[in-house]
C-alpha cells in the first residue's frame, strides 16, 4: 500500500493499524505469514511463544526493544557490537526456527 | 440535525447529517453486495462504521491488540515520488527505520516485469546488497503489465486497434500470445530474484490489462511454486473485478473475466499464491463513508473465503481511501481501522 | 405488436448482439411508421446503455461489447437512411486520447467503445498524446468534442495545458472539451474550465450527448 506522501499514507496507516516493524515484532510476525502462510492470529501466537512473551507485548516497543536486544535480532536504534542487517537475520532464523532465503544464500556464498 | 464533517472520494470536505451518513454507508455496502453477489454488512457493522465516521477526533486507530502487518509495494519508488532523492537502499532503510514498515520491497523505477529482464544482472547485485543491510523481509516487486507486450511496445498486434476494427478473434489471439511472453518473463524475473536471496516476489497491480494479466500471473505463480516450494509469492490486484478484455480465458475451468475478490482468492490459492492483495477502487464522486463501506464489504467476503493471509490494498484511490496526492489522515485512519476491524484481515 | 414491445425487442437485440433480429426490428418499425428516432432512443440505445452498465459490473466483457457496438452501428445506419434528408444530422465526432506521459488506456478504450456504440464517430489517438497532437488532430478531423483521459496526478496538468493552448490559439470555442480518468473530478473540470467531466463510460456518453444538445 501507499502513495508518495508518507505522513498521509505510510505514517497514518502505521499509527492507525500497524504492528510497528522493527520497533516491535512486526517483521517477525510478517515472516511467519510469508514463510508458513500463517494468518495473523496464528502468526502472532507463534512469534510470542518463540520469544517467550504474551501476544500483546508484540506491539510494545519497550518490551520488544529489550527482547530484541536479548535475542540480538536487530534494533531500530543501533547499538555498538549488536547484530545488524544480515547478522540479525541469522539470529531471527534461529529464534523463529524458519529458513530465511538470504541467510541461506549468505552461508552458501561464504562456504569454501 | 447535527452535521458531521467527512470527505468525498476526491478528498474534499463534505458535511452529512445522521440520516445522510447512514444512507451513504447502507448504499455503499449494498452496491458491493449487489455487484459481487455477496452479503452486505450487518446492522452492527454499519453502526460501528457510523460511530467511526462521527467520532470527533481527527485521527483514530484500531484497538490495542488488533494491529496487522504493513507491506509497502513499490517502496523504493515512493520516497522518490515526493521528490526526495534517495538511493534505493536508503529508501528501504527509510521504510524500515522511519516509517514502521513490517515488510519491504525492492523495485525498479519502471515497476514492470518486461523492462527488468534486460537489466536483471544489474538489479540482482543491488538487491543482494540491500539484503545485507536490511533486517525486514524483502520482496522484489513489479507489475506484470501485459500492455507492454502489445505493439508498439512489444511483439503482439495491438488488441485495442484490432477491437476497434471489429477483429474480435484476432484481438483475442494476440492477447493469448501476450500471456505466453509474460509468463516466461515473470518466471524468469521471479526465479532470478529468488536465487539472489529475496524472500519472495510481489506481482503488483495484477489484472491491470484484464483477464489476460490475471491468467499470466496465475500461470507464472504455478510454475514458480513448483520450482521453489518455500518462496513467498504475493499477488496484488488492480481492481475489484477482473476486466474482460479477452472475455474467454479461464484458469482451472473458471472463467476469469468478471471475478470479484472472494472468487479471485480461490484461484490464487490454487495456483500457489502465499499472500493475496485484493483491491476495491474508490469512486471520487461518492463519500468516503460510502467508499469505505463498499470496500470493506468486498474484502470481508474475500478474507472469509481465504486460507492464506490477505493484505488488502490501502493506497491512494483504493480500499476506501481518497484519490488524492496528499490523503487527509482523518479519513485514512478511519478507512484503515474499518478495514482491519471489520474484515479481520492479516495485513495492509 | 405494440410499440412498447417493439422497443423492448430492440433493446434485447442489442444486448444479445443479434444483428439479424435488430435489422428486422428496425425495418418493421420503419414500415409501421414508428418514429425512427424514438426507436433509437427508447429501444436500441437503452440496450447499449445496459451493455455499458453490465460491462462496468463485470457481467459482460469487451468482445460482447464490441459485437453489440457493431450491431448498433449497422442499425444506426439503417435508421438514419430512413430519416428524411433534411433531418439526417451527422452524429457527433469525438477525438479521445490519454494525455502525454500517461500510458493508462483501459478506461479510455472503454469510453471510446461505448461512445462509438452510441453512434458517435470516434477517433482514438492512443496514449501518451501531446497537447499539440490533440489540437492538430482535432482540427484535421474537424471534431466536435475533445476527450482527454489522465490517470496520474502528475499528468492531469496536461488537461489544463490543453485548455490553455486552445485559448491561446483562439480555438477554445470551436471544440467542446471533456475530461476523465480516476483522479479527475468535476472539481478539477471546473477549475481548469473543461466543458464536461465523465465519471465512467456510461456517464461519458451522457455528457457527450449533453454537450451536443442531444440529451
Ligand atoms: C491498471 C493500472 C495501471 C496499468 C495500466 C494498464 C493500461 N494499459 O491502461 C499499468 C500497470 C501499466 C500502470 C502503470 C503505472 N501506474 Co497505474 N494504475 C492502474 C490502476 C490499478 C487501475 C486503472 C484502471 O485501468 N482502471 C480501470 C478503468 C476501467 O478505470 P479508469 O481508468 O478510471 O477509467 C474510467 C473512468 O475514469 C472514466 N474515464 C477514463 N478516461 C476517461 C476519459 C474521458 C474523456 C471521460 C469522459 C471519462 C474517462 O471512464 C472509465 C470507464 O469507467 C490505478 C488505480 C486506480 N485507483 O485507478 C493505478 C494508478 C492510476 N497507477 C498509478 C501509478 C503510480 C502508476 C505508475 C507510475 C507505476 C510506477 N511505475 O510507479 C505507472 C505509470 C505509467 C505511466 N506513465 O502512465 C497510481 C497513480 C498515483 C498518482 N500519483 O497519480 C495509481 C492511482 C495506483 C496507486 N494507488 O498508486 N498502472
Amino acid at each position: 500500500m501507499g502513495v508518495g506522501d508518507p505522513p498521509g499514507m505510510a505514517i497514518a496507516h502505521s499509527t492507525a493499524s500497524g504492528m510497528g516493524g522493527m520497533r516491535t515484532a512486526g517483521d517477525l510476525v510478517a515472516r511467519m505469514q510469508m514463510s508458513r502462510g500463517m494468518r495473523i492470529k496464528e502468526a502472532k501466537e507463534y512469534v510470542a511463544s518463540k520469544l517467550g512473551v504474551s501476544v500483546i507485548d508484540l506491539v510494545d516497543p519497550v518490551v520488544m526493544t529489550e527482547i530484541r536486544q536479548d535475542l540480538n535480532i536487530g534494533l531500530t536504534t543501533p547499538l555498538p557490537g549488536y547484530a545488524k542487517g544480515m547478522e540479525a537475520k541469522f539470529n531471527i532464523a534461529k529464534v523463529l526456527e524458519i529458513e530465511i532465503n538470504s541467510v541461506n544464500k549468505f552461508k552458501e556464498r561464504t562456504k569454501r | 440535525m447535527k452535521k458531521y464533517r467527512t470527505r468525498k472520494g476526491d478528498g474534499s470536505f463534505i458535511e452529512l447529517n445522521e440520516n445522510e451518513l447512514k444512507a451513504e454507508l447502507e448504499q455503499g455496502t449494498s452496491d458491493a453486495a449487489d455487484r459481487g453477489k455477496i452479503s452486505p454488512l450487518s446492522k452492527e457493522e454499519l453502526q460501528y462504521l457510523f460511530e467511526l465516521f462521527t467520532y470527533p477526533s481527527k485521527f483514530i486507530s484500531v484497538e490495542m491488540g488488533n494491529e496487522v502487518i504493513l507491506s509497502y509495494d513499490a517502496a523504493t519508488l515512493k520516497v522518490r515520488r515526493v521528490g526526495v532523492s534517495t538511493h534505493r537502499i536508503q529508501s528501504l532503510q527509510v521504510y524500515e527505520k522511519l516509517l514502521g514498515a513490517d515488510m519491504l520491497e525492492f523495485d525498479h523505477v519502471d515497476y514492470s516485469i518486461k523492462p527488468v529482464k534486460p537489466i536483471i544482472t544489474f538489479e540482482q547485485p543491488e538487491l543482494e546488497q540491500a539484503l545485507l543491510v536490511t533486517t525486514l523481509p524483502l520482496y522484489y516487486g513489479a507489475q506484470p503489465n501485459l500492455g507492454l507486450y502489445n505493439q508498439p511496445d512489444g511483439p503482439c498486434p495491438n488488441p485495442g486497434e484490432l477491437y476497434a476494427a471489429g477483429k474480435i478473434s484476432e484481438a483475442q489471439d494476440s492477447q493469448e500470445k501476450a500471456v505466453e511472453y509474460a509468463v516466461s518473463d515473470m518466471v524468469q524475473v521471479g526465479s532470478e530474484m529468488y536465487e539472489s536471496g529475496a524472500d519472495g516476489i510481489n506481482f503488483d497491480t495484477t489484472g491491470a490489462a484484464g483477464d489476460t494479466d490475471f491468467l499470466a500471473t496465475l500461470k507464472a505463480v504455478e510454475i514458480l511454486r513448483k520450482k521453489f516450494p518455500d518462496m513467498c509469492i504475493e499477488v496484488g490486484m488492480a481492481g475489484e473485478f477482473i476486466l474482460g478484455m479477452h472475455g474467454g480465458l479461464s484458469y482451472d475451468d473458471v472463467r476469469l473475466a468478471g471475478l470479484y475478490p472472494h472468487k479471485q482468492i480461490e484461484l490464487a490459492q490454487k495456483a500457489g499464491v502465499s499472500i493475496f492483495g485484493p483491491v476495491c477502487n474508490t469512486k471520487t464522486d461518492r463519500s468516503i463513508p460510502w467508499n469505505s463501506a463498499r470496500a470493506v464489504t468486498y474484502i470481508k467476503e474475500c478474507v472469509k473465503n481465504s486460507k492464506i493471509p490477505i493484505h488488502a490494498n490501502m493506497g491512494m484511490g483504493v480500499g476506501g481511501l481518497p484519490m488524492v496526492d496528499h490523503p487527509p489522515t482523518d479519513v485514512v485512519s478511519r478507512a484503515s481501522k474499518a478495514m482491519v476491524e471489520i474484515t479481520r484481515l492479516d495485513g495492509l | 405488436m405494440g410499440k412498447e414491445e417493439l422497443f423492448k425487442q430492440a433493446m434485447d437485440a442489442i444486448i444479445s448482439s443479434d444483428l439479424k433480429k435488430a435489422e428486422e426490428i428496425a425495418k418493421k418499425a420503419i414500415g409501421e411508421g414508428i418514429d425512427p428516432m424514438e426507436l433509437m432512443s427508447r429501444g436500441f440505445r437503452v440496450g447499449i446503455t445496459r451493455i455499458g452498465d453490465l460491462f462496468e459490473r463485470g457481467e459482460m466483457f469487451l468482445p460482447e461489447l464490441i459485437r453489440s457496438a457493431e450491431v448498433m452501428k449497422s442499425v444506426s445506419e439503417l435508421i438514419i437512411s430512413a430519416l428524411p434528408e433534411e433531418s439526417r444530422e451527422k452524429s457527433g465526432v469525438v477525438l479521445i486520447g490519454t494525455v502525454q506521459g500517461d500510458i493508462h488506456d483501459i478506461g479510455k478504450i472503454l469510453v471510446a467503445s461505448l461512445l462509438k456504440a452510441n453512434g458517435f464517430e470516434v477517433h482514438d489517438v492512443g496514449h501518451d498524446v501531446s497537447v499539440e497532437t490533440f489540437i492538430e488532430k482535432a482540427q484535421e478531423l474537424n471534431v466536435d468534442i475533445i476527450g482527454s483521459s489522465a490517470l496520474l496526478t502528475t499528468t492531469m496538468k496536461y488537461q489544463k495545458d490543453l485548455e490553455g493552448e486552445l485559448k491561446r490559439r483562439d480555438l477554445r470555442d470551436r471544440f467542446k472539451t471533456m475530461v476523465g480518468g480516476a483522479p479527475v473530478t468535476q472539481r478539477w473540470a471546473d477549475r481548469i474550465g473543461a466543458d464536461a467531466y465523465g465519471e465512467d463510460a456510461t456517464d461519458a456518453v451522457r455528457r457527450a450527448f449533453e454537450l451536443l444538445g442531444k440529451s
